[in-house]
């Protein structure tokens, strides 16, 4: 009965936890050059970002409600919070800043928008 | 006679297919013309070398030498940079002189250190060529010109994206076992104690920009690099940071090839200083000696050995150290 209460208590928590509306890839359509832009978003709320298929950032992340803070390898371990907005029936996001000092990544995040790669 | 005349017209019908299929014949496409085109030394004015004979597709489309030999056996001021995973950058050679693949393309036909033909001339020669005639024609619908020979160049160079190595296999596809430990503990200090991603962050492990690391003192080491460009006297010594996918196969380093493998690289970035004496405008990330012990130092090694892509796995070795 105790191990029976504890599933259902693990089950409940995954569900309603933040980061699992997040976790999995997401990938942009590609741009006008043909680049895509995904990101794999991990239980153990760490990503990693590409271009391409080619991986080069990584980082942490929490979401709490719909407030998406995270640190990653560039912009010298400053941290950047967005407001995740899902749209398309929560198979589509996109970022609105809310505090990033990293003026090139705070650039780079607004104009991304991503489909969960199914 | 009828039977004449049925081998006549089977005759006629085996020509016109014959010269049907051969006008068919030859590149598909841009790329493909282009990498014809890369390798023919018919672009070099002794028609002796080629792009490919700087840019060996063994090596990254780089080559083992110090600084790149053109025509003639004269030799140049740098290194030849890998000729891969270019699409994404946005200038192009040492000092990033060219804003485009296509401006790239048709500089080191031109260049007298280099390949030393009149772009005119290598228009002229293509023309002339009726099997090249023929290829631009069916392509582009038109004669050979500059703008259609560094288009069908560029184009091929485009394909040159590689996107498999080790470390690939590890981000992107999410296996943890593709690489060692010692490549996890080394791209742990890329990103940390060795200050490599500060320049080094993107897609191909390049920030697109120009910095100056310390390889200018005004004497024996003279080459301002990207102010000749740009005029900018501040930007005396800077150099376009390259990019570090397949790097184990593009030594030696650096714009004038002066360290001969990433081991020596890895010892110049934990102390400049020692290399080159009283460089002048050294970026200020690289003041400070990184203080690397000698594992960390073989770590970041295995690093960046596990950036090439297993298309090269079997000459390098390089792949999952």
């Amino acid at each position: 009965m105790k191990i029976l209460l504890i599933s259902a208590a693990a089950f409940f928590y995954a569900w309603f936890s933040g980061n699992d509306v997040l976790t999995g890839r997401w990938e942009s359509r590609p741009s006008e050059r043909g680049s895509v832009t995904g990101v794999v978003f991990k239980t153990d709320s760490t990503f990693e970002g590409y271009v391409n298929k080619k991986p080069f950032a990584t980082g942490k992340y929490t979401l709490e409600n719909d407030v998406f803070t995270f640190v990653d390898n560039g912009c010298d371990g400053k941290p950047g919070s967005y407001r995740i907005i899902f749209f398309s029936n929560s198979d589509s996001l996109r970022f609105q800043p809310i505090s990033d000092s990293c003026e090139g990544r705070r650039q780079g995040m607004s104009r991304l928008v991503m489909g969960r790669v199914k | 006679m009828k039977r004449y005349a049925l081998l006549a017209i089977t005759g006629c019908v085996l020509v016109f297919v014959t010269q049907a299929s051969s006008s068919r014949e030859g590149p598909a496409n841009k790329a493909a013309l282009g990498e014809m085109l890369f390798s023919d030394p018919i672009l070099s004015r002794t028609r002796t070398i080629s792009c490919a004979s700087c840019h060996k597709p063994a090596f990254a489309f780089a080559d083992t030498s110090a600084v790149s030999t053109g025509v003639e056996g004269r030799t140049g001021v740098r290194n030849t940079p890998s000729a891969m995973n270019l699409s994404l950058q946005r200038t192009f050679f040492w000092d990033g002189r060219a804003k485009s693949l296509e401006e790239q393309a048709l500089a080191p036909i031109r260049n007298p250190d280099e390949m030393d033909l009149p772009i005119e001339e290598a228009v002229r020669r293509l023309k002339e060529d009726s099997k090249y005639n023929s290829y631009f024609r069916n392509i582009f619908n038109s004669e050979p010109d500059s703008t259609n020979l560094a288009a069908a160049i560029a184009a091929f160079e485009r394909t040159l994206e590689t996107s498999n190595s080790p470390f690939d296999n590890w981000k992107f596809s999410d296996d943890p076992r593709a690489v060692s430990d010692a490549v996890k503990r080394g791209f742990t200090l890329f990103n940390e104690k060795g200050k490599c991603v500060k320049c080094h962050f993107g897609a191909d492990f390049t920030a697109n920009e120009f910095r100056n690391i310390g390889l200018f003192n005004g004497r024996d080491f003279n080459d301002s690099g990207r102010a000749v460009i740009s005029g900018n006297k501040e930007e005396t010594g800077k150099f376009k940071t390259p990019g570090l996918r397949n790097i184990a196969l593009t030594a030696p380093y650096m714009h004038n090839g002066m360290l001969r493998d990433l081991r020596e690289v890895i010892d110049f970035y934990n102390e400049p200083g020692k290399f080159v004496r009283n460089a002048v405008g050294r970026d200020s990330i690289l003041l400070q000696p990184l203080g690397l012990t000698e594992d960390e130092k073989k770590d970041l090694e295995a690093f960046l050995l596990s950036l090439t892509d297993k298309r090269f796995e079997q000459q390098s070795g390089a792949a999952a150290q």
